[in-house]
């Protein structure tokens, strides 16, 4: 291991990739702390640029992106008291207090370092569990991959949203859309409308671009006319020692900081809920573990370091089911394993025996974006609040182009670039209908594989249905899946009668 | 009707009717036996269908006053999101003839100019200028950095 963990060091230490890495962490800071830009967009829009790199490169972008998009939420959720994305809106709870008291770059500081220290501690977690989980998957076949596939869909359904029936509806349709094309065992078309363009199914990378970038452009149109330019306030870094913070707060802060990496490592591993639910969870428990909860919520440093340390640590929890099963948890993730895709390695247990030494890369690159960001984003805070200032309608329609280009890079066909415009106006409609977007993409993404493994189930198992329930490891994926699906069930309908109570008293 | 009842309800027409859609298509999949290529486009079909009826059933228990006090709704300005798509559509169909840099600038300009705030001057110069540096910035960096073949279209150079 420790060999392999040097050879993952050399290939990121090299000036190219540290470069690459550098920016990347740059560049995803840039799109945390752009409210309406997330860490899913800066990914879907970066995996052109990889398209020419070697892999290892490539994806070292792309996790130094991730890295540095989930922590730099927190600057606009301090400076401008708006998240920068939703994995900080539990740090804009007493991080915007703590500004307006003037205490800003001491909560911009811990915000930094907690989110490095809860970083480091998931990718320590992921690199000690990944390896065993992947050993364990290696025994796994169709009927498991199956269940884990239905178990997982069922799960980012039933959590994604408030609806049950919208949530299920959204991931059977992203199901439904990855099942043009030509169909698994078989080989005939399906839904192609004899368009040759179409043999192939929707390329992820349109599917991704326009759910989540031409969507959000079209969203941003509704209340552009009306928008009015928050202000950045004004931070003073003058005489700041360190990052701002006393070594005593600090070591006060440690178990708080060990329980919301707890907290956000296994939110993360979860498929269907990540950062966005992470921090908020995260902030409640320490909040109610408080001695002084009636502080919280008044710029207590202990919001912001429960919201920023369960935060980053989803990252290397939201990376295990990906490497180890080739499962994304979340949306990020789902783009992160497109990326793999467009480099030709499927993410799942044999990637640790065939490609050990990228698998290190990757960890090794998460580590170096890690320290970058702890660096790069605390004291290069002047030119992120520079850029917190250009505005939207310059940079939306530019980043509008950029999709365009990404989408018809893919095959050098115009084809593509409608594609994406299509699932933009979908995710749009889908924004409108209030359905979830997120279970449509690990819809689309994980249909493949629920089919394929069924087809594959079915015919080990002679045409039976039975195999999917008397192999134990799958029998209990599917068990848990109808569980969740009861559970969401019966809590839906104890609120239902609670709230006829209501009504009644009322 | 308040708004969110009836967005709850064009919500479900939307869903069966794109379930049904779906049903039609998936009946025009040739058969071969039980377990084939048409077996998981048939439970889908049938499972959006029935998710989107389920939707309709729970639009009509919706009370027809929210409980809540609806709040006030942020106005939504549809004519820019009208105009936006019909941009982004021009854009897409006219990169071919006209070449990825031409159709950009064109594109950038006019989408700074509709998304400009009502209370900020539209700074026809500046919008200009940034649509012809981020064209050819972006040209030029995929073409010749990434080796990727963007229309040239008219300007060929």
């Amino acid at each position: 291991m420790i060999e392999l963990m040097q050879t993952g060091f050399a290939a990121v230490l090299t000036p190219y990739a540290f470069l690459i890495i550098t920016l990347g962490v740059v560049v995803g800071i840039i799109f945390g702390a752009i409210p309406g830009l997330s860490a899913t967009m800066a990914i879907a829009l970066f995996l052109p640029l990889t398209y020419s790199m070697g892999p290892g490169t490539g994806l070292a972008l792309l996790v130094a992106l991730f890295v540095g998009a989930t922590s730099g939420g927190l600057i606009s959720a301090i400076l401008l008291n708006i998240p920068g994305t939703p994995a900080s809106i539990a740090t804009t709870f007493d991080g915007w207090p703590l500004m307006k008291q003037g205490h800003g770059v001491k909560a911009l500081g811990i915000g930094v370092v907690f989110s490095f220290l809860g970083t480091i501690f998931s990718i320590a977690a992921l690199m000690f569990i990944a390896p065993i989980l992947a050993e364990l998957a290696l025994s796994f076949g169709p009927h498991e991959y199956f269940s884990i596939a239905i178990f997982s869909l069922t799960l980012i359904a039933t959590l994604s949203t408030g609806s049950l029936v919208k949530g299920l509806f959204a991931g059977a349709l992203g199901f439904a859309f990855s099942t043009v094309g030509i169909a698994p065992v078989e080989a005939i078309r399906r839904f192609t409308f004899d368009l040759p363009s179409l043999n192939g199914g929707f390329a992820m990378l349109t599917v991704m671009i326009g759910m989540f970038a031409v969507a959000e452009v079209l969203k941003f149109a509704e209340s552009a006319r009306l928008s009015h330019r928050a202000k950045p306030q004004h931070v003073s870094m003058k005489g700041v020692k360190g990052f701002g913070f006393s070594m005593k707060e600090f070591v006060g802060q440690l178990p708080n900081a060990t329980r919301s990496s707890l907290i956000g490592l296994g939110i993360g591993i979860l498929p269907g809920i990540g950062a966005g639910t992470s921090n908020i969870v995260s902030y409640i428990v320490a909040k109610k573990r408080s001695k002084t909860p009636e502080e919280f919520g008044k710029g207590k440093i202990d919001g912001v370091v429960a919201s920023e340390t369960a935060n980053n640590a989803g990252i290397g929890g939201a990376m295990i089911p990906l490497l180890t099963l080739g499962i994304p948890g979340d949306t990020t993730t789902a783009v992160m394993l497109g990326g793999f895709m467009i480099h030709g390695i499927q993410p799942g247990p044999l990637l640790f025996i065939s490609q050990a030494p990228l698998v290190y890369t990757i960890f090794a690159a998460l580590i170096l974006a890690s320290v970058l960001m702890l660096v790069l984003e605390f004291y290069g805070l002047r030119m992120f609040i520079k850029l917190l200032a250009v505005p939207k309608h310059i940079l939306l329609p530019i980043i509008l182009v950029l999709c365009v280009v990404g989408a018809f890079g893919l095959n050098s066909r115009i084809f593509d670039v409608w594609a994406v415009l299509l699932f933009g106006l979908l995710g749009y409609g889908f924004v409108k209908a209030g359905l979830p977007i997120a279970p449509f993409i690990i819809g689309f993404i994980l249909g493949p594989m629920a089919e394929t493994n069924l087809r594959r189930g079915l015919m080990l198992s002679d045409g039976n249905f039975g195999g999917f329930l008397t192999n134990p490891i799958s029998a209990g994926f599917l068990i848990l899946a109808a569980a969740s699906i009861s559970w969401h069930l019966v809590t839906v309908i104890r609120n239902r009668k609670s709230a006829a109570i209501e009504l009644m008293r009322s | 009707m308040d708004s969110y009842k009836r967005n709850e309800l064009i919500a479900g027409l939307a869903m069966l009717g794109a379930g049904i859609a779906y049903l039609v298509l998936t009946m025009n999949l040739p058969r071969r036996g039980t377990i084939d290529a048409a077996f998981v486009p048939w439970v889908l079909a049938v499972a959006l269908c029935l998710l989107g009826a389920l939707q309709l059933w729970v639009w009509r228990k919706l009370p027809d006053k929210s409980a809540e006090p609806v709040e006030k709704p942020e106005a939504i300005d549809y004519p820019t999101v009208i105009k936006s798509m019909a941009l982004v559509l021009l854009y897409t169909a006219l990169m071919e003839p006209l070449g990825f840099v031409i159709t950009t600038v064109l594109y950038l300009y006019a989408q700074f100019i509709v998304l400009t705030p009502a209370d900020e001057k539209v700074k026809h110069l500046r919008y200009a200028l940034i649509a012809v540096v981020s064209a050819v910035l972006i040209f030029y960096i995929f073409r010749h950095g990434f080796d990727l073949l963007l229309p040239v279209g008219l300007l060929d150079f």
